[in-house]
């Protein structure tokens, strides 16, 4: 009563005919042949199921999940699949069996059961191994990107040259020991180091061979240092950040370590180079110190180390410090000081060793300060000298004086010259001879009445200019006298060359006039000095005279004229002028 | 599903993939929602899309079985993308066990996918790479412990190069990829194509691939032709990817539907 499926030619009419229609509803990696003797096997089973008895679910189950299997895994593939057999699969096989609509049914349903299980197993399948893709990719991408985070941050954090963590890292490192929580009690130091002259190395060897051996000091320190932390904050500047230190001790000790791990001869490319360092030291309690302040003080400290001839360490001191941090805010303060009036002169009186008659006063400049109180010269012209602020002082100071000078002639008397002292930078700016000109033209000082002191050193340069400067103002009748004179070099030849009027002696020599066993000396010297001087056709003028006795020598000496507490100290212009009155 | 920050940009799942998309034409569920809609968007503009990709896939199959039938037993699958059903390390493998395979691409994911699936396969391998850069591809350790150069390879550039712009220079990276060949070795090209199209079934083409993330760089026969320069060409030259070689003379009806040509080159002695 059955036919044998078997029998028909292979690939059957069914076969075939499945074959075409679950074409191209996805993928399926084989060729037709190959299909279709897939579909012509499973047409077997599914004859066999549908003849068996009893009628067996499971090989309906089966033929579905085998199509699913041979990829033939879609919607419309199981749609066609279905069409396919309820249409075709009695008719083109010839199957007689009873009820053969209703176990139809039932296998179309299993076909449809197994299909549609297996493909939801595959789809699940084929879900979890894209996300699970998706996610090794994800964390493979992650660890790249951490990677390159980690090289980037070794980047950013080391110096390329050296190797050594660079100020960026150290800031870091710097900032955790003394801000992480309960460090308070401990003590934190750093060393700042530089090397002494290392630019002669690059000048003079280039900067290749500075390179190489700037990387040399980094190694060595790097190796000297052990656990420490040695950055390179750029140039030739190192830093050690000792943590946990017991006392200065403790830093004295790493410092002297650097240096001698500097101070080793170096052999770099062909070179020996011996170089030495600069330390400044810097140790402190944790609580209450902060890394701008630190290292603040670190680098000056650096810079005692380095103006005391290097090679050495300095270790920190806080009123040293302090007394430099007050004349730094003093220097800031004086252009504000000139706007508000708060620099006055004094005038101290030049007086004639012959006759007692006041032949010219000496400007000084005063501060009154608003909270020091009125300060002298020596607090604050050195600074303004270092700062370049002498210019706008000393100017205003030479204005100032010639402004005053010019009312005392109304006296009816010979009026005394006024006598200004010039910085070396004054001197060697150009203009000085138009603005000493313009001076004497607004005030109507006549030339003769201005005497500028300069020091030895203004004319140690070689400049050409100033030495102009001075004959053009010479020509004009402005007295030119040298200050201090015989404390520096004294190179007679620029008294030659010079338009001098007059030599200050220091006051030193004339100190030394007291006492009776150096005194001897002292007046020989400034016997030859004024003798050498009139010699020259100058007049002399002794400095720090404060008794009767110098003053009575001086004068047996034949110096001209004297300047000193003796004959009067520094007092504002209308006290000196009642004198002449 | 929210993407972490440090995720770069290459792992965005959110974004489609041209090579989840393809899976998704072959009917595979490797390919997440950004994939699926995507590529439905295509389909609605393309009806043709996934019987561009079947086409295109079953005519890698059956070059494939070409270059296994000629001897050849090293591959190198460039633009390999989600490697499911049907790859060549599968129908390589089946003829040969011997035959050596390394898969190329550029997405991370499907080179991880590609991973776990070749894992335990001592003759494949994966490499994370674009085709843009063949230096970088001949040069990959991989590639270079897996494959003989002085030994005849299949090159498979398979459904990829019309994701390659002409700045790109599509000639020049083939030829260096050619350079690096034994005599006897194969270029397994094929791409969308537009030949004999009308001008306004082209400005239709260009305007629905403009929309996707992938712009398609359409090439004509005669370009493609170009491209196997230093090869010769085996029958039937470059054709519409069902007419290569077909499996029954009706399989290669309506051919140029699968808007997919293809062909084969032989490096010669």
């Amino acid at each position: 009563m059955t036919e044998s499926p078997g029998a028909n030619p292979y690939p059957g009419t069914f076969a075939r005919a499945w074959a075409k229609a679950v074409s191209g509803t996805s993928y399926l990696p084989m060729t037709q042949a190959q299909l279709e003797s897939l579909l012509d096997r499973l047409t077997g089973q599914l004859a066999g199921a549908l003849l068996t008895e009893p009628f067996d679910l499971r090989a309906g189950h089966r033929v579905g999940a085998e199509l699913v299997a041979a990829h033939i895994a879609s919607a419309e593939g199981l749609g066609r699949t279905v069409e396919v057999i309820q249409l075709r699969l009695v008719r083109d096989l010839g199957l007689v069996a009873e009820e053969v609509e209703d176990r139809m049914a039932r296998l179309l349903a299993a076909v449809a059961t197994g299909y549609a299980r297996a493909l939801r197993d595959r789809t699940l399948d084929e879900q979890e191994s894209i996300r699970r893709a998706a996610m090794r990719a994800r964390t493979q991408a992650e660890r790249a990107l951490r990677a390159s985070e980690a090289r980037f941050r070794h980047q950013a954090t080391h110096d390329p040259l050296t190797g050594l963590p660079n100020r960026t890292l150290f800031t870091e490192r710097l900032a955790a020991a003394l801000n992480e929580p309960g460090r308070g009690a401990q003590r934190v130091g750093v060393c700042f180091l530089d090397l002494d002259r290392f630019k002669v190395v690059n000048d003079t060897l280039g900067h290749q061979i500075g390179d190489l051996l700037l990387a040399t000091v980094a190694e060595r320190l790097r190796k000297a240092m052990g656990e420490h932390l040695v950055a390179r904050l750029g140039g030739d500047e190192f830093v050690i950040l000792v943590e946990c230190t017991a006392g200065t001790d403790d830093m004295v000790a790493v410092a002297e370590t650097a240096l001698a791990a500097v101070r080793t001869p170096a052999l770099v490319d062909g070179h020996e180079l011996q170089i030495s360092a600069s330390i400044g030291i810097v140790e402190r309690q944790v609580a209450g110190a902060n890394p701008t302040d630190l290292m603040r003080a670190a680098d000056s400290t650096l810079h005692w180390a380095k103006s005391a001839g290097g090679a050495r360490w300095a270790l920190y001191d806080a009123e040293r410090n302090q007394r430099e941090l007050a004349r730094y805010a003093l220097s800031a303060a004086i252009p504000a000081a000139l706007e508000r009036g708060e620099f006055y002169l004094d005038y101290q009186p030049l007086t004639s060793l012959r006759d007692g008659s006041l032949v010219g006063v000496e400007a000084l400049v005063r501060w009154r300060h608003p909270e020091l109180g009125v300060l002298r010269p020596d607090s604050f012209i050195g600074l303004a000298e270092e700062t370049g602020l002498i210019i706008q002082l000393g100017g205003w100071v030479l204005a100032e004086a010639c402004r005053e000078a010019e009312a005392w002639s109304a006296g009816g008397a010979a009026a005394p010259f006024v006598s200004v002292n010039l910085a070396v930078r004054q001197v060697h700016r150009p203009g000085l001879v138009q603005e000493v000109r313009a001076l004497l033209r607004q005030t109507g000082l006549p030339p003769e009445r201005l005497q500028l002191e300069i020091t030895e050193s203004t004319m140690m340069s070689t400049a050409e200019e100033p030495v102009r400067a001075l004959r053009v103002l010479a020509d004009l009748g402005v007295r030119i006298a040298i200050d201090d004179f015989g404390t520096g070099y004294s190179n007679l030849a620029y008294l030659r060359d010079l338009p001098v009027t007059e030599l200050k002696v220091a006051g030193e020599f004339v100190a030394g006039l007291r006492s009776p066993s150096v005194g001897r000396t002292d007046e020989r010297i400034l016997a030859s000095l004024v003798s050498l001087a009139h010699a020259l056709d100058l007049t002399v003028t002794a400095e720090g005279v404060e008794t009767a006795g110098q003053a009575e020598r001086l004068r047996a000496i034949g110096c001209d004229a004297a300047q000193g507490w003796h004959f009067g100290r520094p007092a504002p212009a209308d006290r000196i002028l009642a004198r002449i009155r | 599903m929210q993407r972490p920050d440090w995720a770069p940009d290459t792992i965005d799942i959110e974004r489609p993939s041209v090579a989840r998309m393809y899976d998704y034409y072959l009917g595979g569920s490797h390919n997440f929602a950004a994939d699926r809609a995507a590529a439905q968007a295509m389909v609605a503009a393309v009806p043709e899309a996934p019987l561009m990709a079947q086409a295109n896939r079953a005519f890698l199959r059956r070059a494939v079985h070409h270059l296994a039938d000629a001897g050849i037993r090293q591959f190198l699958d460039i633009g390999s993308g989600i490697p499911t059903v049907g790859n060549v390390h599968e129908i390589a493998q089946q003829l040969d066990p011997g035959s050596r395979v390394v898969y190329v691409d550029v997405d991370p994911v499907a080179v991880a996918h590609s991973r776990e699936i070749l894992a335990g396969n001592e003759q494949a391998a994966v490499v994370q790479e674009d085709l843009r850069n063949p230096e970088a591809i001949l040069a990959h350790p991989d590639v270079r412990k897996l494959l003989d150069l002085s030994q005849p390879v299949a090159v498979m550039v398979v459904a990829v190069l019309h994701f390659v712009s002409d700045d790109d220079r599509p000639a020049e990276l083939l030829r260096t990829l050619r350079d690096a060949l034994a005599p006897g070795s194969y270029l397994v090209l094929s791409q969308a194509s537009d030949d004999g199209r009308s001008e306004d079934e082209r400005a239709e083409a260009e305007r629905v691939y403009r929309r996707t993330d992938n712009p398609l760089w359409i090439r004509s026969r005669a370009e493609l032709t170009a491209l196997f320069d230093g090869f010769e060409l085996l029958d039937p030259g470059v054709v519409w990817v069902p007419e290569w070689r077909p499996d029954t003379p009706e399989s290669a009806e309506d051919a140029e539907r699968a808007v997919f040509m293809g062909g084969v080159g032989r490096l010669g002695d």
